[in-house]
């Protein structure tokens, strides 16, 4: 009996874990790239820099293609900010993927899978005035898991800049994020 | 002999329990998979109307009698460029035998598929489509989405993902030795009920889909359509009953009201009128 007990709670465990991944391969998950909007300093004063990122997670199982595509037909990755006034945009910072190969390639190809940071550049106007402004955006990406593509979407992202005057301090936040990005 | 029956009675509840596990997580715990709704046997392949990239009609009612691989891809899909060459091989091997493949590219402009056309030397229609298409066959969640469709008109097969070219050309052999309208065994049926008229190919039209207007001279059929053009379909739609019929062609509304109309507009000429269907 006591036999019968253990390779059925084995058994059970094992095809229930097998099960469970098979199904689970069925249906993608939705959305696939989940994410957020950072910025490098809890406000922001009239003329100086601040730093903005995306914090995106891509599904496990899936992954998004570099911004520099391995392949001229793959579409890229890519943030596209709306910096609307007294907020103008720099330069967009994307890390390099990582190389990796699926069973409908020969070679492998760059691809983002798992955390991924985007970082951006942004400039506050000399004279802008005290007060919240909203920085919105999308990351553009299309994802395909080992068999199977999904069409190319958007996910919208967006932060509140507070510009506040210069004599109130400014706090460094998200440290954590911002020195894993090499800015360009 | 007694370890042996516990042996095989742990194995025969383990796969039990497995397949519970299973249906419970992909019925509750995932999101439901995407299906073609179901007829009593198998579901008539939804038709739809659009303009392949050499600029022809390319019409899925106009394929009925054959055995039909419609394959939604992109050429950004690098599951589904794998799978064209195999497509291109089975079309030119069982072209013959009354099989062909339909393309349904999934992308905004022609530029990149007329590209991938040529260099991959497609020998099948191609279409770009839309999410009216895509809609009509359960809003296609992932590419490549292959149906498999018989000589009937049904839809016996599909597949998601890569699929190899031995499970494609299996079914192909299978349908194509099929008689209409006979069930195979081997097909699994899945889905709700849901029948949608294809029409004969004399319905499938460009001027008025779904509707016989073969015996109308070209200034009755003028009349017709304005006359259609001026009656407001009572689907819901808002469109009149000619636009619907071009927007929606499965719109079973429009189409019923368009019949009836001909109906009375060939009556009203003096001339044969068929039935509606």
């Amino acid at each position: 009996m006591k036999l019968l007990f253990r390779n059925l709670v084995l058994s059970c465990i094992l095809t229930a874990w097998f099960a469970c991944a098979l199904s689970m391969a069925q249906a993608p998950p939705t959305p696939v790239v989940t994410g957020h909007l950072v910025l490098n300093t809890d406000a922001a004063h009239a003329g100086s820099s601040v730093k903005a990122a995306v914090v995106a997670e891509v599904a496990p199982g899936y992954h998004i293609n570099d911004h520099v595509p391995s392949l001229d037909y793959l579409i890229p990755t890519e943030l596209k900010l709306e910096a609307a006034e007294p907020l103008s945009l720099g330069s967009i910072s994307y890390p390099k993927g990582s190389p990796q190969k699926f069973s409908f390639l020969d070679t492998p190809i760059s691809v983002y899978q798992g955390k991924l940071l985007v970082g951006a550049a942004l400039k506050v106007a000399a004279g802008a005035k005290p007060g919240e402004y909203t920085l919105k955006g999308t990351l553009h990406y299309q994802a395909c898991n080992d068999h199977a593509c999904l069409a190319p979407t958007n996910l919208a992202v967006a932060v509140t800049v507070n510009i506040v005057p210069r004599s109130e301090p400014v706090k460094h936040v998200n440290s954590d994020v911002f020195s894993a990005i090499k800015f360009n | 002999m007694t370890k042996r029956i516990q042996v095989v009675s742990g194995a025969v509840l383990a796969v039990a329990v497995a397949i519970g596990f299973y249906f419970f997580n992909a019925r509750w715990l995932s999101p439901a998979p995407r299906q073609v709704k179901a007829a009593v046997n198998y579901p008539i392949a939804p038709d739809f109307s659009v303009t392949d990239i050499n600029g022809a009609r390319l019409a899925l009612a106009d394929y009925k009698g054959k055995v039909v691989l419609l394959d939604f891809w992109a050429t950004w899909c690098g599951p589904c460029r794998i799978e064209i060459p195999w497509f291109v091989q089975l079309q030119q091997k069982y072209r013959d035998q009354g099989f062909e493949v339909v393309g349904v590219a999934m992308e905004d402009t022609p530029e990149a598929v007329n590209e991938f056309y040529q260099q991959f030397h497609l020998n099948y229609p191609v279409a770009l489509g839309d999410s009216q298409v895509a809609a009509r066959y359960g809003g296609i969640g992932g590419l490549p989405t292959s149906f498999l469709i018989g000589r009937d008109g049904r839809v016996y097969s599909e597949h998601t993902g890569t699929t190899s070219s031995e499970v494609f050309e299996g079914e192909i052999q299978q349908l194509l030795s099929g008689k209409p309208g006979v069930e195979l065994a081997s097909f699994s049926p899945v889905g709700d009920p849901q029948e949608i008229d294809i029409g004969t190919p004399e319905e499938a039209n460009p001027d008025v889909p779904g509707v016989d207007i073969s015996k109308l001279s070209p200034a009755e059929l003028a009349d017709f359509k304005k006359q259609l053009d001026q009656t407001k379909c009572s689907c819901g739609c808002k469109f009149t009953v000619l636009q619907c019929r071009k927007v929606d062609t499965a719109c079973s509304t429009s189409r019923q009201m368009a019949r009836e109309a001909l109906k009375q507009f060939q009556a009203s000429k003096g001339k044969d009128v068929k039935p509606a269907t």
